[in-house]
């Protein structure tokens, strides 16, 4: 490895740390939006749809969805669990919803458009 | 989200276990006459609080997440303090060396950095929804 394929990768790695900071948030709404999950679900959904890029530890989702559930963003149902005890089935509320719909619509679509949508296809084509 | 959580009691569990230790102590260095040990345990009762003020408060913004900007800790030993060190006069368990009027000077000047602390509270409150920083909901 060259010494500029080395200072590449720690810029990546450095740029995609701070990337990835306020993401959680998305991929659970996102993972929520897909229909409601106990807490292992989530985690599978998120590594699934990140491709393998996102990870979030057992402590971190449990803490964030109590938090999510004392603002009103998430809800949650009992559900019945593999062998053991019920578990809990998260939803987003039609309050989780309408701030996916917003974030969404005013954050991510404008990438889908032009001439952004160009650019970034272009950006992954060529190096 | 508990304004009286299980973090806070106790850390007013400990701190009450540090200041009748501590008052005891001292009680007993100050009758020896053991100057240099009274400045010795008095540093390391400050130091235990704090410590333990850190370790608790800590765990409590991890599994609590109300913000408070540190006041209920500040108020608990305020109480906590005031109560012990009341008690401890009250039941005659000073030393001849010791005042009650030093117990009541510091609750007076601690309750004005209370006040100032609640007011301050109430400031940073305006960064939070429903007790939650702005800045912690979204990770």
């Amino acid at each position: 490895m060259t010494n500029v394929d080395k200072l590449h990768d720690e810029l990546l790695g450095a740029w995609e740390e701070t990337y990835k900071k306020g993401q959680l948030t998305l991929w659970i709404f996102l993972s929520l939006k897909e229909g409601p999950k106990y807490v292992s679900g989530l985690q599978e959904s998120i590594q699934r749809f990140s491709r393998g890029t996102i990870s979030a530890e057992d402590q971190s989702l449990y803490r964030t969805l109590r938090k999510f559930y004392h603002l009103k963003m998430v809800d949650f149902s009992a559900g019945k669990g593999h062998k053991g005890p019920d578990r809990k089935y998260y939803h987003l509320t039609p309050l989780g919803e309408s701030l996916l719909h917003a974030f969404v619509e005013r954050n991510i679509l404008l990438f889908f458009e032009e001439p952004l949508r160009e650019l970034l296809l272009n950006s992954s084509t060529t190096k | 989200m508990k304004i009286i959580s299980r973090n806070l009691l106790l850390f007013a569990f400990l701190l009450l276990v540090y200041t009748l230790l501590f008052r005891f102590g001292l009680g007993a260095l100050l009758t020896a006459e053991l100057w240099t040990w009274v400045i010795i345990i008095s540093v390391l009762y400050g130091a235990m609080i704090f410590f333990t003020a850190w370790t608790t408060g800590k765990r409590d913004g991890m599994e609590n997440f109300l913000f408070d900007a540190g006041f209920r800790w500040n108020l608990t030993t305020f109480v906590v303090w005031g109560i012990a060190s009341e008690a401890w006069f009250l039941l005659g368990l000073h030393s001849a060396y010791e005042s009650i009027r030093v117990v009541h000077i510091t609750l007076l000047i601690w309750s004005g950095f209370l006040l100032l602390h609640f007011i301050l509270f109430l400031i940073l409150r305006r960064r939070t929804i429903k007790g939650v920083h702005k800045t912690d909901i979204f990770e």
